[in-house]
């Protein structure tokens, strides 16, 4: 990411300013304009209060909660435990069914059209299917992130299998390698990144479908958390809550990407060869 | 795999997917559930034509389309805009980098309290919501596109005295044009399940409206129409942006690229 276009020409400038310090300098400029806009009274605090309210409202939330002793930790307490299970379900339901329908041509046809179509219903749609056939709570919650989750890590799965290079097969066959051995050395293993990388796109439909759920009806949980104070204009507590909400997507995301380097150490550039 | 005997078993596919709606009907038709709860494909056409004029369901279809297409074309004006100027300008592009990079972790559908706070009920809050929602893939994809650019066609370019604004016009932005397309196509099936959620919290209007207020009437046989009509609405939109536009426009791109 470094290498930009002009860099070429820029390079030969004697003082530079490293990437690292502008991103610090504008940062504090921001949070500096927005907490001057807000202490002259130009941003009104209903819309937008200032920075320093927002961080005695954040050590407000961690003590004391809102709604009442619901502390931060609560919401988020209950956004990662049905996060968890519904990704959970979708995993242990999605890769076993994805390899089947990977190693078998005909089922995979048979099995597109449906999947193409499940794919493209958004999961939230299906939020009032679910509240009308499970009602609001847990387990509505629980089976949208599956639902989200599934069809990502299967696709995913299917396509997996079906890269597997031929030649890997044939020469584990020459070797005289049974089917059982292939499978689990052969096609697992070369299908393990492509599985990864749905479980990755996967976690993230679920974070996203989750803080939509529970912005219809729950309580608790982070999506709550912002709906209930927008109904109060508490937007103070609002922005505390995206910001919650952004530091959760950004461990979800970095924390996968690590993961995937130590665990599968031979995807590494996979998806610069794909460009 | 290769298996060159069925590549093209087309009767699969269909197979599949009749098997599907027949098996549905079959376990709708079981009455293991009241009707009410699990309706059949045949009742849920019935349900539709008699709660849902065309009229109706037309206007839904339309206010929907609306938002997304305002919401969209703003966020991929911007998102090229942006993207472009931060590829070009390495140092402003780090400055107008630093936001968007902070925002970006933050999912569209957060914003969804705070668009409503800033803007009302009102239609711009939803278009602020899709905004955002194409807005940052078509950023990303723009940006990538722009610094991931084979430096040879550069230097090919400058070599042949290219300079300056007809690098960036006429070789380098044309370069970046299947990076905006991927950031288009994710931008837009992303855009497309946000309005339906933007709809589903506080709208009286609109495809997710007309499902949630079919679940306060308790109306199961709509909400399975709707559904049904937003994923068919989101598959028929993504694969006119992809087959007829994209794959038009960007011909040489996917010819160079084939194998």
């Amino acid at each position: 990411m470094d290498a930009t276009i002009t860099g070429l020409e820029e390079s030969k400038k004697g003082f530079q300013l490293s990437d690292r310090w502008i991103q610090i300098i504008t940062t504090v400029a921001i949070i500096g304009l927005w907490e001057l806009l807000s202490r002259t009274g130009l941003i009104k605090p209903v819309h937008l209060p200032s920075p320093t309210r927002v961080l005695s409202t954040f050590i407000y939330i961690t003590r004391e909660g809102y709604p009442q002793d619901i502390t931060i930790f609560k919401h988020i307490k209950a956004t990662v435990w049905r996060i968890i299970q519904g990704y959970l379900l979708a995993t242990a339901t999605a890769i076993p069914l994805g390899l089947l329908i990977g190693s078998h041509f005909l089922l995979e046809r048979a099995a597109n059209p449906v999947i193409t179509f499940a794919r493209s219903i958004a999961t939230i749609s299906l939020l009032p299917l679910a509240i009308a056939w499970f009602g609001v709570g847990e387990l509505s919650s629980i089976l949208l992130i599956m639902y989200g989750a599934f069809w990502a890590i299967l696709t995913n799965t299917i396509q997996g299998v079906k890269q597997v290079d031929v030649n890997f097969i044939n020469v584990g066959r020459m070797f005289g390698a049974t089917r059982r051995h292939i499978f689990f050395r052969v096609v697992l293993p070369s299908t393990l990144p492509r599985i990864f990388s749905g479980m990755k796109i996967g976690l993230g439909v679920s974070f996203m479908v989750i803080i939509a759920a529970e912005m219809v009806g729950t309580v608790k949980g982070l999506g709550a958390l912002i709906q209930q104070s927008r109904l109060y204009y508490r937007t103070d507590i609002t922005i505390v809550g995206m910001i919650f909400i952004g530091i959760f997507g950004l461990i979800i995301s970095i924390g996968l990407d690590r993961l995937e380097r130590v665990m599968l150490p031979w995807a590494i550039g996979l998806e610069e060869v794909k460009r | 795999m290769n298996h060159r005997r069925f590549r093209h078993a087309l009767w699969a596919s269909w197979l599949g997917f009749i098997s599907l709606i027949a098996l549905w009907e079959i376990i709708a038709a079981l009455q293991l559930l009241d009707s009410q709860v699990f309706p059949g494909p045949v009742a849920v056409i019935e349900a539709a034509i008699k709660n849902v004029p065309l009229k109706r369901l037309l206007e839904h279809i339309g206010i929907s389309l609306l938002r997304v297409i305002m919401g969209f074309s703003l966020g991929a004006a911007v998102g090229i805009t942006v993207g472009i100027v931060s590829g070009w300008y390495s140092k402003l592009g780090n400055v107008l980098r630093t936001p968007i990079e902070i925002l970006r972790p933050i999912p569209p559908l957060a914003w969804i309290p705070l668009a409503i706070i800033w803007l009302g009920l009102g239609e711009s809050s939803k278009v602020m919501i899709i905004f955002l929602g194409s807005f940052f893939p078509i950023f990303t994809n723009t940006f990538k596109g722009m610094v991931t650019i084979e430096p040879n066609i550069i230097r090919v370019a400058q070599t042949l005295g290219v300079q300056k604004n007809k690098l960036l016009f006429k070789v380098i932005f044309p370069a970046t044009l299947p990076d905006i397309a991927t950031g288009f196509r994710v931008g837009w099936s992303y855009s497309f399940g946000l309005v339906v959620a933007a709809e589903l919290i506080a709208a009286s209007r609109g495809l997710g409206y007309m499902i949630m207020h079919a679940r306060e009437l308790n109306m199961i046989a709509v909400i399975m129409y709707g559904v049904i009509l937003i994923g068919t609405i989101n598959l028929v939109t993504d694969y006119l942006i992809q087959e007829v536009i994209l794959k038009r426009k960007l011909k040489w791109h996917y010819l160079a690229t084939a194998y």
